[in-house]
């Protein structure tokens, strides 16, 4: 059981925002002609011993963006072929983990220069008595250019056509309170051998009260334990989740019978910050792939 | 005292990252890249898709569908996806059903079919000049993509519209919203 530390030193809070704002700063000259603004961190954490949290919003073109701040509910589920979608839900919303309800952002819209950085602000009011765990919502920041102009009539009898794009970055926003516990369960496994690969598709629960993210890592070994391939995908489980590993076969003198061997942990993840996240248990599993 | 001295030689630190990495950084530089080599410890990935290019039909006859080529980058609608190499991107696309003119008294009907979009998993190319591991794609049910080794991922977008025999001429606009979010976090 591990309870979050939500409130880092002001130094640490110091060097994350650093290490944001050089990221964006890396990633501002690949961004040319139309782009979309640019957001970060890609997760947002909150908590019941600090209820507030923020995101910086840059817009790299050299043309004004309109920008507006909602939010949304949508978790990363799974098709049986292990195939993911977040699909993004604004209202009729029943899952007792969304906090779409009870979060403000500051501001909701802006219209932002070119070159110019805003940093956007939340904060939560939580319904009281709420029981431990997370509470999830998506941040949805949508931009567009903020003067669309329409095509002009190339002559009396012509039709123009002018399609406007409008891109949203879904940001996910936990909120936790309590007592945290992350836990995975592997309920189902299935393993499909093809001719140049095997495929398995690895069926997760999540036991706990925070989503379990980590790290799946799968690999093909031959008799003597050499490593064949390997798949390595970064897992987000909120509820149930189904993911499919593509482990080809390859060149070379390995000894059958083949099996595979999965891995889950959720250490190693060198994109979130240490401070956010929840140890849970590991799982190891083994079996046939022939 | 002694944490406002170490929160200045942060500062320092920090700064000076960021004008090494401003300065001397290649211009294509990643936002892994860069974090890597400024800080060891964490990746803080940034996702950001950009517009690189509009759906474009061109001019239109009345009573004759015209259709926009998925290889031509003048007609192609292209975006471009841009985060950490190696990380899987859910994308979804929300498609018009109509344009409507400007004063909205006309509309005309535009349509996508199942095999209008493609997904190509590296940043470099354009509509003309992918990669040769593109996937053909059902624009209604985008297959989440991993990122390629240049952090990013193009997708392509066609479409049909159907201007009728008296479709009123003059200028016709709608939307089109492409919302991204990482799958692992």
């Amino acid at each position: 059981m591990d309870v979050v530390k939500s409130n880092p030193s002001p130094r640490k809070r110091f060097f994350r925002r650093g290490i944001i704002i050089l990221a964006i700063l890396a990633l501002a000259p690949l961004l040319q002609l139309s782009a979309s603004v640019l957001v970060a961190p890609t997760a947002v954490f909150l908590s019941d011993a600090d209820r507030t949290g923020r995101m910086t919003i840059q817009n790299p073109t050299d043309k004004p963006k309109e920008v507006s701040i909602f939010f949304s509910f949508g978790l990363p589920e799974s098709d049986s072929l292990g195939n993911v979608q977040v699909l993004l839900q604004d209202s009729g919303v029943t899952d007792t983990r969304s906090a779409v309800d009870w979060l403000k952002a500051f501001p909701r819209k802006m219209v932002l220069a070119p070159g110019a950085t805003q940093v956007v602000r939340f904060v939560a009011r939580p319904p009281k008595d709420l029981p431990d765990g997370e509470y999830w919502a998506r941040i949805v920041v949508r931009s567009q250019e903020s003067q669309t102009s329409l095509p002009s009539q190339a002559g009396d009898d012509k039709i123009t056509t002018k399609l406007n794009m409008i891109i949203q970055t879904a940001i996910i926003l936990k909120y936790r309170t309590g007592n945290l516990v992350a836990k995975l369960d592997v309920v189902d496994t299935q393993v499909v051998s093809l001719d140049s690969a095997v495929n398995i598709f690895v069926n997760m629960e999540n036991r706990g009260n925070v989503s379990y993210v980590g790290i799946l890592q799968g690999r093909l070994l031959d008799a003597k334990n050499r490593e064949i391939s390997t798949e390595r995908i970064n897992l987000a489980v909120y509820h149930s989740l189904i993911r499919r590993l593509h482990l080809p076969f390859a060149e070379g003198n390995f000894q059958k019978p083949y099996h595979v061997e999965i891995f889950i942990t959720n250490e190693g993840r060198k994109d979130l910050d240490p401070q956010n996240m929840i140890v849970g248990n590991k799982i190891l599993l083994t079996m046939a792939a022939d | 005292m002694l944490r406002n001295s170490k929160l200045r030689l942060g500062s320092a630190i920090i700064i000076a990252a960021v004008m090494v990495a401003v300065i001397a950084g290649p211009t294509t530089v990643s936002a892994q890249e860069v974090a890597t080599g400024a800080a060891s410890a964490n990746v803080l990935a940034v996702l950001v898709v950009t517009s690189v290019q509009d759906l474009n039909f061109g001019d239109v006859l009345q009573g004759v569908p015209t259709s926009a080529d998925i290889d031509l980058v003048t007609e192609a609608a292209d975006f471009l996806v841009s985060g950490a190499a190696g990380y899987e991107v859910a994308l979804y696309l929300q498609l018009p059903e109509f344009l409507w003119n400007t004063t909205n008294t006309d509309r005309m009907q535009i349509a996508f079919s199942s095999t209008d979009a493609e997904i190509d998993p590296l940043a470099a190319g354009d509509a003309a000049t992918k990669s040769g591991t593109e996937t053909v794609e059902d624009p209604y049910n985008l297959t989440a993509t991993t990122l390629g080794v240049d952090n990013g991922a193009h997708v392509y977008l066609a479409g049909t519209i159907y201007p009728a025999v008296d479709q009123a001429v003059g200028a016709y606009s709608g939307d089109i919203v492409l919302t991204a979010a990482y799958t692992g976090n």
